[in-house]
């Protein structure tokens, strides 16, 4: 019996023992992930790591563009004690209306939602505030907000971010993976009071790349600055400029207007401001193309800038149109007269003896008809009609600028190869991603040096005595050349008189340092041409730029001279205002019959040169060999101005010997021993 | 004092049915006890006189109590020690993660702060500033910088 009791007493020790090692087993083998996931769930907290988008820099450091971290409020309406109260304090401190914030946590309660959301977004000082609070219903969510801290500055360059902190414009887009950071997250274990204890990484962040970009900041404000005003002065309708170094192909500053402020989100009524005029809007550039034309010409044939052009008198026929010179016109006057004059026929009479071929090709070496390769969205390739394309009239148009459509960075890009002696250069945007530098793309030879030398000589002459007076600069040797294109209105058929004034300009000749180029859209009367309206702000833009990198002048102060009488500035490229029809739209090889059979005959090679009049113009002397005191001695006899360099004797001089010698042109001389 | 041989004693002098237990003639046993009704267990007592007993002195008993009480001391000692480690690694993951707490916050404040210093810096701001204080910007060819190794170009003297 005893034994009995005892085994049972045994059995029932053993049956609890064992009870209590099953459990032991269920709970730290069988459910043992369960209960560590929960007890994960109570003690560890979820952190989120920001990984902020990349910073755009300006060339100099300047901050243009930076994400900052800031809050956002939310609340659960079904555990705030008093929701009255909570709007009331909410709306005090979020600055938002009291009774609508009532009815939407109302609502939210009615629908039994666990979730609202109060403001996004909120400043450093709401944060604190509402922090001060210490009400446990507040709740806050960390959040990053992307930052244009000079406000509308370089918009269209930049472009914007949406809500999600993703580009959606400008090199925002262009550069979004480089930019785009990528949040961690670090598992937190806290204790019953929610303080850390440790930490442990469960997903590192990664920090977007920072860029730094080509432009200036100053610069860009000033060129901003001057295109606004000249828009908004001449009732235009928009404008673009473009700074750029010719030899690397950096854009120091590239401006459109109207303009946005990125900090705000798009509206409907600014999408129209966010476009880049620059960039995306092709235009037809009108006698600034002349530059191309009249390169061609020394390339491709043996015209030179003393060679005699007719320039008919300022009318020209053409089959199916007329061509007039706005200025009335000349008769045979020297290529480089015709050139800073703009005359219209003079630029025909050049692609004329350029030829069809070749002037496709030329336009096509300059860059026209493609993308530059700008790290921006939304490039316009502009518009160069294939050869087989063009009509009777066609080269005609080209040479003088229409007929073709380019934006302001391709002119820009073109303005450069005869800036920096022949080669093609491709303007880019971004000169880091990081610490690494980004390096300009090779240059392509596009015209011989001494066809770019000359073409600045020629450059030099519109703003010496042409119509780009208006671009002089103190203490600096400027080229350029001016454009007043009309507007084609495309629903009626014909040009209006509406204009585009451009201007295309670099400085200094010898060395030039920049290349800017200013076009106003939607101009007006003779004010509106480019010499008037593009010109003035080149020489502001311009002067800036070369003032703050720095760049030596390379003549006296007291060097500018000012035209006695009001300079000439219309460069109308095609007076033709009445002739309908008379321009071949894309694909429309339709023309206007003309009465005369002879007109409906292809325009063939160019009659031989009417024989000059005797020239009895001042012609510039040879200084070759001299000393500088021969060289001044001879000067001063002769009343020329010459810019001396160098020591030792003359080797080379600019303009060539024998050339013409205009009012107030200086010669260069360079010495050396 | 009720003892279970006074108990037994009752019982026995009661007997089952009032007879007695014990028959009379039968020797008395002073050591037996009575014996529990029905059952066949018989209780002794057995009066043991220790008087006389005297403990020996144990040498190593002390020494036996104060290893033991050195042992607790030091098992207490070690206690504590692997306590003090992991009660101070915990006091140190409190500092670490407040420092790191920290380092956020301070990281986010910079980033507030450059953004503010930007915002002070934009061409605008300066222009308007310039414009207030009368102040012109030089011309080319005017400005002359003393030490041309700083990078922030300090600025002399505007001829």
């Amino acid at each position: 019996m005893v034994e009995r009791r005892l085994k049972w007493l045994a059995w029932i020790v053993v049956a609890w023992g064992a009870s209590i090692f099953l459990k032991l087993v269920s709970l730290q083998v069988i459910h043992h992930r369960e209960y560590v996931n929960l007890a994960r769930a109570r003690q560890e907290l979820v952190v989120e790591i920001s990984g902020p988008r990349g910073t755009l820099f300006d060339r100099n450091g300047q901050v243009l563009a930076m994400s900052a971290p800031t809050e956002s409020v939310y609340i659960n309406p079904l555990k705030v004690p008093d929701l009255g109260l909570a709007a009331q304090i909410l709306s005090a401190e979020l600055q938002l209306d009291r009774a609508e914030l009532f009815a939407t946590m109302q609502a939210a309660k009615d629908n039994h939602r666990g979730f609202l959301w109060i403001k996004h977004r909120i400043s450093y000082d709401e944060s604190q505030h509402l922090k001060s609070l210490n009400l446990d219903w507040i709740s806050l969510q960390h959040e990053s907000q992307r930052h244009y801290p000079n406000g509308t500055l370089a918009a269209h360059l930049l472009g914007g971010v949406d809500f999600e902190e993703k580009g959606n414009g400008g090199i925002e887009r262009a550069l979004e993976a480089d930019l785009k950071g990528v949040p961690g997250k670090m598992r937190l274990l806290t204790d019953v009071k929610r303080r850390g204890i440790d930490s442990r990484l469960a997903s590192e962040p990664r920090a977007g790349q920072p860029v730094t970009l080509t432009i200036d900041a100053h610069l860009q404000f000033v060129a901003e600055r001057e295109l606004a005003a000249a828009v908004e002065s001449h009732n235009a309708v928009s404008g673009s400029l473009v700074v750029m170094n010719p030899n690397t192909g950096d854009i120091l500053a590239l401006a459109s207007y109207p303009t946005y402020d990125p900090n705000r989100p798009p509206q409907s009524s600014d999408i129209k401001n966010r476009e880049n005029h620059a960039v995306s809007v092709p235009f037809e550039p009108g006698s600034v193309f002349k530059v191309i034309t009249l390169s061609a010409g020394l390339e491709t044939t043996k015209l030179r800038p003393d060679s005699p052009i007719d320039c008919h008198g300022g009318v020209l026929k053409l089959p199916g149109r007329v061509i007039h010179d706005s200025h009335g016109g000349t008769g045979v006057v020297p290529m480089e007269t015709a050139f800073a004059k703009s005359s219209n026929i003079g630029a025909i009479m050049v692609g004329m003896r350029v030829g069809q071929e070749n002037m496709y090709d030329y336009m096509r070496r300059f860059g026209f008809g493609r993308k530059t390769g700008i790290t921006l969205p939304g490039e316009s390739a502009g518009r160069v009609r294939k050869l087989s394309i063009w009509g009777t009239t066609s080269l005609a148009s080209v040479s003088m600028g229409q007929e073709v459509s380019v934006t302001t960075v391709q002119l820009a890009q073109a303005g450069s190869v005869v800036a920096n002696g022949g080669l093609l250069v491709r303007p880019r945007i971004v000169l880091k991603k990081g610490s690494q530098v980004q390096q300009p793309s090779a240059p392509v030879r596009v015209i011989k040096a001494d066809t770019a030398i000359t073409m600045r000589q020629m450059m030099e002459g519109v703003v010496l005595h042409g119509t780009g007076t208006g671009a002089r600069l103190a203490g600096y040797t400027v080229g350029g050349k001016t454009g007043s294109a009309q507007i084609y209105d495309y629903a009626a058929h014909h040009y209006t008189h509406s204009y585009n004034g451009s201007f295309l300009g670099f400085a200094p000749i010898t060395n030039p340092a920049i290349v800017v180029v200013v076009t106003i859209n939607g101009t007006h009367g003779t004010a509106g041409f480019g010499g008037a309206v593009a010109a003035p702000v080149f020489k502001v833009v311009a002067g800036e730029a070369l003032r703050v990198l720095d760049v030596p002048k390379d003549l006296p102060d007291d060097g500018l001279q000012v035209a006695s009488v009001v300079p000439d500035v219309s460069d109308l490229a095609d007076a033709d205002l009445t002739a309908q029809g008379n321009i071949l739209v894309d694909g429309d090889e339709e023309a206007p019959q003309a009465a005369n059979a002879s007109a409906t005959q292809p325009v063939g090679p160019v009659a031989p040169a009417v024989p000059a009049p005797p020239d009895t113009r001042p012609r510039v002397p040879n200084f070759s060999g001299m000393t500088m005191r021969a060289v001044l001695a001879e000067a001063a006899a002769k009343g020329i101005a010459v810019v001396p360099a160098g020591s030792g004797i003359a080797r080379m001089q600019s303009p060539p010997a024998g050339a013409v010698l205009h009012e107030g042109e200086r010669i260069r001389v360079q010495f050396s021993r | 004092m009720a003892t279970l041989a006074r108990v037994f004693h009752k019982h026995e002098a009661a007997g089952p049915g009032g007879i007695p237990a014990r028959q009379a003639g039968a020797p008395l046993d002073a050591c037996a006890l009575r014996a529990l009704p029905q059952e066949d267990v018989f209780f002794y007592c057995k009066k043991i006189d220790n008087s006389r007993l005297v403990r020996e002195p144990d040498p190593k008993a002390g020494g036996t109590c104060w290893s033991v009480i050195g042992a607790a001391c030091l098992a207490a000692l070690l206690l504590t020690a692997v306590g003090t480690v992991k009660v101070s690694t915990t006091m140190s993951g409190y500092k670490l993660e407040d420092l790191r707490a920290e380092e956020r916050r301070l990281q986010d404040e910079q980033r507030a702060l450059d953004l503010q210093e930007a915002e002070l810096l934009s061409p605008e701001r300066l222009e308007k500033l310039a414009k207030e204080q009368n102040l012109v910007t030089p011309s080319a060819g005017k400005v002359f910088r003393l030490d041309n190794n700083r990078p922030d170009g300090t600025v002399a003297m505007v001829k």
